[in-house]
């Protein structure tokens, strides 16, 4: 478009009312930027728009202009120094009491953590004792028991699986023969089932004489399977039947898991 | 009038005092189109209040060369103002004035005042055609683009472009040569 035919063709005034396409916009653009005449009259056209919404304005609050920079510049005009430093101290005063409960709530935040803390603490403490205790019996029974397995007053007897029953089976028996007492490493053999118990024999071979010395009773959840048994008569063997719960008067044979003769 | 491109880069950069200048230029003619479209004062200084903080807070997205300052400005004023004139309050209040367009707004602030200036453009705003009162009164008070305005009117776009032309020249001989 040549400058006039611009001028005439009612862009300009589109331009500044916002009432034209992008394309236009571009197009008149491109005008001002070639034509003075063309942004003269475009500054013209604006001038009267002002011009005639100004007539339309009538009086303004000359407050406007105030709140207008109170909302963005949140700066108070402030007519008196005393209203100043009045404020200042107000302010630092707020500013101290704010922090000052900040302070108190962050103390007391810290207070109640430690507590629960605490309260944690203590509760492992207790039970981490428990363990130890446990732990320290534990020991001291397993030392028991290495002591016995390595004094000369025992004698180790080994028990091999019976063949036919429980080849895979085996224990071990330490016996004393001056205190009569024996220990039964029943660790080899397998859990009794339910509502059976294993029963521990010494026997005479000639003729055979089987005398019951005890119920391994627990074996499950023993922990070592480390039995103590006392009592016993002069043994030339020792054999562990599986009996019915409570123990038999006489072994059942057929179910004679492990055997082992003294002396071998 | 010719833009003042020196303080609305100042503003962009943060200038409060280029800024306050900036409203001192603008700020009257902005409440006057603002007025038109809400017809009562205390809410239109509100508006006021808002289209100037608004302005401030989104300077950086006027690009200089690319539309006139007032023109930006006035789009923001013009939609504060429709937005207030959709809520329930408003539809409830003044439902008399609701027709009423900005020549009727000079009359009545003319009514109001005795300043010389004001006697002055009622003389003028008598002798403006009724065409050109609805056409000012859409493209330029309502925002509406030419093309809508032709849809409205059921006018040829030519003719819009073309009678606003002439309209807004009108205008100019009676407001500027004097």
């Amino acid at each position: 478009m040549t400058e006039k035919e611009i001028i005439s063709s009612g862009l300009l005034e589109g331009y500044v009312t916002g009432s034209i396409s992008s394309e236009e916009i571009a197009e008149v653009e491109k005008a001002i930027d070639q034509f003075p005449e063309v942004k003269k009259e475009v500054e013209e056209i604006e001038l009267a728009l002002i011009k005639l919404s100004e007539s339309a304005a009538g009086n303004i609050s000359s407050t406007i202009w105030e709140r207008i920079s109170d909302a963005i510049f949140k700066v108070k005009t402030l007519p008196k120094a005393e209203h100043k430093s009045r404020s200042m101290s107000s302010v630092i005063g707020w500013a101290a009491a704010v922090i000052c409960f900040l302070g108190l709530a962050w103390m007391l935040k810290q207070n109640n953590d430690l507590k629960r803390e605490l309260r944690v603490t203590s509760t492992e403490n207790v039970i981490l004792k428990d363990k130890v205790n446990t732990n320290e019996i534990d020991l001291a029974e397993a030392n028991n028991l290495l002591e016995v397995i390595r004094s000369q007053e025992y004698e180790t007897i080994s028990l091999p699986g019976n063949a036919d029953v429980a080849p895979d089976a085996y224990a071990t028996v330490y016996y004393n023969k001056d205190t009569k007492t024996a220990y039964i490493d029943a660790n080899g053999l397998p859990t009794p089932p339910r509502g059976k118990v294993y029963q521990a024999w010494s026997l005479i071979m000639e003729p055979l004489t089987p005398s019951d010395i005890g119920l391994l009773s627990g074996f499950e959840d023993h922990k070592t399977r480390f039995f103590k048994l006392e009592n016993i008569p002069s043994p030339e063997a020792f054999g562990i039947t599986l009996e019915p719960e409570g123990g038999s008067k006489t072994p059942t044979l057929s179910q004679l898991y492990a055997i082992g003769t003294l002396g071998q | 009038m010719s833009q003042p491109d020196d303080l609305i880069k100042e503003m962009q950069n943060g200038s409060q005092a280029a800024f306050a200048k900036i409203y001192e230029s603008y700020h009257k003619a902005i409440y006057g189109a603002i007025i038109v479209i809400v017809k009562e004062s205390s809410l239109a200084e509100e508006i006021l209040q808002d289209v100037f903080v608004k302005a401030w807070n989104s300077c950086s997205s006027y690009k200089i060369g690319k539309g006139r300052f007032y023109t930006w400005l006035l789009a923001i004023a013009r939609n504060a103002s429709i937005d207030a004139t959709r809520s329930k309050a408003f539809k409830n209040s003044n439902k008399n004035l609701h027709d009423e367009n900005f020549v009727d707004i000079i009359k009545t602030h003319n009514s109001l005042s005795r300043q010389t200036e004001f006697i002055g453009v009622q003389k003028y705003i008598d002798a403006l055609k009724p065409v050109c009162i609805e056409l000012i009164n859409l493209l330029y008070f309502n925002g509406y683009t030419q093309l809508e305005t032709a849809e409205k009117l059921d006018t040829p776009l030519g003719t819009v472009k073309t009678r606003i032309r002439n309209c807004i020249n009108d205008l100019r001989k009676m407001l500027l040569d004097n």
